[in-house]
């Protein structure tokens, strides 16, 4: 048999860590935010949504949000991320197709 | 937490892996939420909402048990056994495949000695990280990019351009994750001028693009390009890279400018450089078209034909300058949507003889490539042009209005590449393009 040895050409990567945002106790009379990036129907996704988590927890409030920047994708930066959380006590997000 | 389609969980687990939130809270719906109706949508989310409670409500695990879609092997070095030589190559090449570490095409083993040499190509340390890439935050040190352009087929020689085309594709204005990961077929182009690409012989003349053995050089440069996109980047096809189709220019894609017959400076010098600067610019493209005439030799009708090319309202670069620009949250980074335009020597010398230069046939194509307001927001999401331009709504009520189908004149990348006979190449592209400098 002949034997081969050969240079592992797969990188090792760099390992990223972000807190998760604690979970709500509950929902009602919290506020929710929602967060689109401008992909076609996920405004839709997210308007319906809204109405359910109302019908099943009444005096939930929602706010909408786009990012501040980008074009047919727009994004949050940082500042933006930092304003949403700030403001609302958890966040749905669509956020590719 | 986030909605997320069924075909796209996969993708959904490993980016939130790679980018340090293993444990999102995700709700899924059987197919995305683009191309279908609003009612088809509130039925997905009805449907569906019983996750996003969960999600909203309780502490979530880590991601559904699925399989990753490739290997990731970290032992520094790998060995395979086969009954000869030429049976081990296979052996390794059919892991290598299993492993998803292939581009389909068979990989020259990056054996110890073949990767040493290769890295005799440059001046940089083995260990010398080059930069990280994404999606999957790999570092690229001089080895593993070596290692890479072995497998590819490449020689020590081609190294510094290689290593320089990484850097371009890792500056922050690429918005890499962007290219790499999309549903688009984003092709990195590599342009390649100087002297270095005569002492390389990367093909500027008769099908410089490929195939074929007086295309080598470029074929391999292009093809270790993809590979250290996807084994250093972790851009793996069905994970990482949703491509909804995918496309043969992703396999390589590489040119130097024909400037032996150009009559006009050559790209890079009209970027600054000097000529006997040696650069890389690397632009992410997501298809092309011929830039083809044979009867006309007046500059106004070749540029008019050119700028139909341009016209074209299913491709994402059209128009989208109403939508905004292109941006990587993270740097701020902003990307006005390019195109290139490889003009063959027989055009080039035409528009040289009736005083046309490059600028000339920017802004002409600029004027020319027009579409209505109409037809331009045709794929275009009506809130994001609202967003980006409130200063322009009036559109609405006027959507005869004829727009340029780009943001401004320097959106038309030229160079010229190619053999004899008016056929040049337009390369619709996905925001700008990035040159840098080879250093040894």
């Amino acid at each position: 048999m002949v034997k081969l040895e050969v240079v592992n050409p797969q990188a090792i990567t760099q390992v990223v860590s972000v807190p998760l945002a604690p979970r709500l106790s509950e929902i009602t009379g919290k506020r929710i935010g929602l967060y689109w990036n401008m992909k076609a129907g996920g405004d839709v996704a997210l308007e319906h949504t809204a109405r359910l988590l109302e019908e099943r927890f009444p005096k939930t409030e929602f706010k909408h949000f786009v990012g501040s920047v980008g074009a047919s994708m727009r994004h949050a930066t940082a500042e933006d991320a930092e304003l949403v959380a700030k403001d609302c006590d958890a966040v749905v997000g669509t956020t590719a197709d | 937490m986030s909605w997320v389609a069924e075909g796209f969980i996969r993708d959904a687990i490993r980016s939130a892996e790679n980018f340090g939130v293993p444990t999102v809270a995700m709700a899924t719906m059987p197919s995305p939420f683009t191309n279908q109706s609003p009612g088809g949508v509130e039925s997905m989310v009805s449907a569906g909402i019983d996750q996003v409670i969960q999600g909203l409500t309780e502490p979530p695990e880590r991601g559904p048990a699925v399989d990753a879609g490739f290997t990731t092997i970290t032992e520094p070095m790998l060995n395979f056994e086969g009954k000869d030589l030429l049976d081990t190559m296979e052996v390794m090449n059919r892991q290598f495949l299993e492993w998803r570490w292939s581009d389909g095409f068979p990989l020259v083993p990056p054996t110890p000695d073949r990767v040493e040499r290769m890295m005799a190509g440059t001046t940089r340390d083995p260990q010398d990280v080059v930069t990280t890439l994404e999606p999957g935050f790999g570092v690229a040190t001089v080895e593993k990019i070596a290692a890479n352009a072995v497998m590819a087929g490449c020689r020590p020689e081609h190294m510094p351009v290689l290593i320089t085309a990484v850097e371009c594709i890792s500056e922050p204005v690429i918005y890499l994750r962007n290219k790499a990961m999309s549903t688009g077929p984003h092709a990195p182009l590599i342009l390649v001028n100087g002297p270095i690409a005569k002492e390389l012989n990367i093909n500027y003349g008769v099908c410089a693009l490929g195939p074929g053995s007086i295309s080598y050089a470029n074929s391999v440069i292009g093809r270790a390009l993809r590979l250290v996109m996807m084994n250093v980047g972790f851009t793996y096809p069905g994970v990482s890279d949703m491509d909804t189709i995918g496309s043969p220019i992703k396999y390589s894609l590489c040119a130097a400018e024909n400037t032996v017959a150009s009559p006009w400076d050559s790209y890079h010098e009209d970027l600054g450089y000097a000529p006997d600067d040696s650069t890389v610019t690397v632009h992410f493209v997501y298809g092309t078209c011929e830039l083809y005439d044979f009867q006309n030799w007046e500059a106004e009708k070749l540029v008019q034909g050119f700028a139909s090319a341009a016209c074209n309202t299913v491709q994402v670069s059209t128009g989208k300058w109403l939508v905004g620009r292109r941006s990587d949250p993270r740097y701020h980074t902003e990307e006005k949507e390019h195109h290139f335009m490889m003009i063959c020597p027989e055009h080039a010398l035409q528009f040289h003889r009736q005083g046309w230069d490059k600028q000339r046939i920017r802004e002409e194509m600029f004027r020319r490539a027009r579409m209505t307001f109409e037809e331009l927001m045709i794929g275009q999401e009506p809130k994001a042009f609202e967003i980006a331009h409130p200063e322009m709504q009036w559109l609405w009520d006027s959507p005869k209005t004829m727009l340029p189908v780009v943001e401004s004149p320097e959106c038309y990348s030229i160079a010229v590449v190619g053999a004899a006979a008016g056929r040049g190449a337009f390369f619709w592209g996905a925001g700008a393009p990035v040159t840098r400098l080879i250093k040894p």
